[in-house]
């Protein structure tokens, strides 16, 4: 942040910023970044805590899909979906019937950017719930709570600092996705691709200001969600 | 009334046992570690999958593995329980980890008396990190009990405790289960503690119970061999010269110095070691081949030395291992 501010003028800024159009990956970013993390939460959760109570079968299987997401290159994943969502694939041409498609659309960059993201969170969900202990489950079971409900009053707060941080670290993951996004979602523009074609059409100077918007909306959330972790912490310890 | 008779298959072995616990009854079952007990009360409360099962509570069947089958999930059973580590929740403070339970009282009346009763009413805003151990446990005793539980399970819940502490939980639990009448089951590995609950006591061993009844009666009357040697039974000395001779089970703590013929076996030995032992000593006697530790009011004579003492009325033992009909008093037995 202070490289990026030392090489920017605040006219520099102002200039790039203030362009016709020149929000508009912005817009978007946060949008596509919004849906992915509530795609994240909805699915990845759930998953997370299967993975971590051990109740799927197959857990390595899915492991291993997991951590395939996280360990190949993000163009590689790109060049995959292209071959698991684009308009030849079955899935591709079933999305065609209900008038959608998965390149090249907002709904290919929200299925970009969950699978560059989704490993951070599902791993770093699953650490948290694994830290919390089946014994304080089952405790709360016998004092007459029902699995949904202690759910809500044991596992989720005692996880939740945990979780709080995949997030946060699976929502920078999201803004910045980039690998996969150029493969199947080159438009609309997120931030990242409104970087790198800025960069390729005007220049370094011009590129920067939109380095700094990502930075500036990337960063604030992972840095709240650790400074509400550490705090929740420090309130167990009384 | 809390009836169980559980079959649970474990790696090593399987559990059976058949339990029978009135209202305001205290069980104590006692056992080695790793003998099932735990597996046992774990089956009552649901948390494992028995291969076989009847259990009901309070005419309500929880667990049924013959038709028409039955298997209450644990939060409908109304059991409790408590274990060694006090579970409480860490993100609740003290007063709702005490009031977590549907049951309890939400006018906090009775929870503020508990608390009282409990020695924690101070404590009400203090998160579970800063307790103490055994204001740990109080506070997991308390939520117990305002959770209006049918029954209660302790699974060694005092162990790291110290004595004064244990003492004052378990007349604490007594007076409670007694009042409250409800079935109550301890789980220990440690007599004292078994004995200082419990008004019948159940001996388990290998997931097999082999003995129940009043904790005194099991004591001095053992059923078996195995069950003299799991409630402290040391020494088994046989009298009479053939192998089929009987063996009599010397308690340490049941040792008279001195002749008294009309209260046991006097048995004439010698002294291998004495060391001290809590407010007495404690001697290793070499008696008719076999060697018997007896703990003695004072200090005994030096290593080498002949030394009587009498076990008194002491359990006899077959060559199986079975309880026989003592012989008549008098019996004496020589180095």
């Amino acid at each position: 942040m202070i490289t990026l501010l030392t090489h920017l003028s605040g006219s520099a800024i102002v200039s790039a910023l203030t362009a016709p159009g020149a929000l508009d990956p912005l817009v978007v970013s946060l949008q596509s970044g919004a849906v992915t993390l509530a795609v994240l939460l909805l699915l990845g959760t759930p998953l997370a805590r299967m993975l971590a109570r051990g109740t799927l079968p197959f857990p390595r299987v899915w492991e291993a899909g997991v951590l395939c997401s996280l360990l190949l290159p993000p163009l590689v994943i790109g060049l995959v979906l292209v071959f698991m969502v684009g308009p030849y694939t079955t899935i591709g041409q079933l999305l065609g019937h209900v008038h959608l498609s998965a390149t090249n659309t907002f709904l290919a960059l929200v299925i970009a950017e969950v699978y560059e993201s989704a490993p951070y969170y599902v791993l770093g969900a699953q650490a948290a719930f694994s830290a919390v202990d089946p014994r304080l489950e089952q405790q709360a079971a016998l004092l007459g709570d029902r699995p949904s409900r202690v759910f809500r009053r044991v596992t989720l707060p005692l996880a939740a600092p945990g979780l709080a941080m995949a997030l946060a670290i699976a929502w920078a993951r999201a803004m910045g996705a980039f690998g996969a996004v150029i493969i199947i979602a080159y438009h609309p523009y997120g931030l990242p691709l409104q970087i790198y074609t800025t960069l390729q059409e005007t220049g370094l100077a011009s590129a920067l200001p939109f380095a700094l918007v990502l930075l500036v909306v990337a960063l604030p959330l992972p840095l709240a969600a650790y400074i509400w972790s550490a705090r929740a912490r420090g309130r167990r310890r009384g | 009334m809390l009836e169980a008779d559980v079959e649970v298959d474990r790696r090593d072995f399987t559990v059976r046992a058949e339990l029978r616990v009135r209202p305001g009854e205290r069980l104590a079952l006692f056992g080695p570690s790793g003998a099932g007990k735990t597996t046992l009360l774990e089956a009552i409360a649901g948390l494992v999958r028995p291969r076989r099962a009847l259990i009901t509570l309070a005419g309500r069947v929880l667990t049924s593995t013959a038709p028409p089958l039955a298997a209450v999930p644990p939060w409908r059973r109304r059991v409790g329980l408590l274990r060694q580590d006090p579970g409480l929740f860490p993100h609740l403070s003290v007063r709702a980890n005490l009031g977590y339970g549907p049951a309890a009282d939400r006018s906090g009346a009775e929870l503020i008396q508990l608390a009282g009763v409990l020695g924690v009413g101070n404590l009400l805003a203090a998160m579970p990190a800063r307790l103490s151990g055994g204001q740990a446990h109080r506070v997991a005793l308390g939520r117990l009990l305002l959770a209006h539980c049918d029954a209660l399970l302790l699974d060694e819940p005092y162990a790291g405790l110290d004595s004064s502490l244990r003492r004052l939980l378990t007349n604490l639990v007594r007076e409670l289960v007694t009042a409250r009448q409800v079935p109550s089951v301890l789980v220990a590995h440690e007599l004292a503690e078994a004995q200082a609950f419990a008004d019948r006591l159940a001996v388990i061993d290998r997931g097999c119970l082999l003995q129940s009844g009043a904790p005194d009666e099991v004591v001095r009357r053992p059923a078996t061999r195995r069950v003299a040697e799991l409630v402290g039974y040391l020494g088994f000395v046989p009298v009479g010269g053939s192998d089929a001779a009987p063996l009599a089970g010397i308690h340490p703590e049941r040792i008279a110095p001195g002749a008294e013929p009309g209260r046991g076996l006097v048995m004439t030995g010698t002294v291998e070691a004495a060391r001290p032992a809590g407010a007495g000593w404690e001697a290793e006697l070499r008696v008719a081949d076999a060697v018997v530790t007896c703990h003695l009011p004072d200090r005994p004579a030096a290593a080498g030395s002949e030394l009587v003492v009498t076990a008194l009325d002491p359990p006899w033992f077959g060559p199986d291992g079975a309880a026989v009909v003592r012989p008549p008093r008098g019996e004496q037995v020589g180095a």
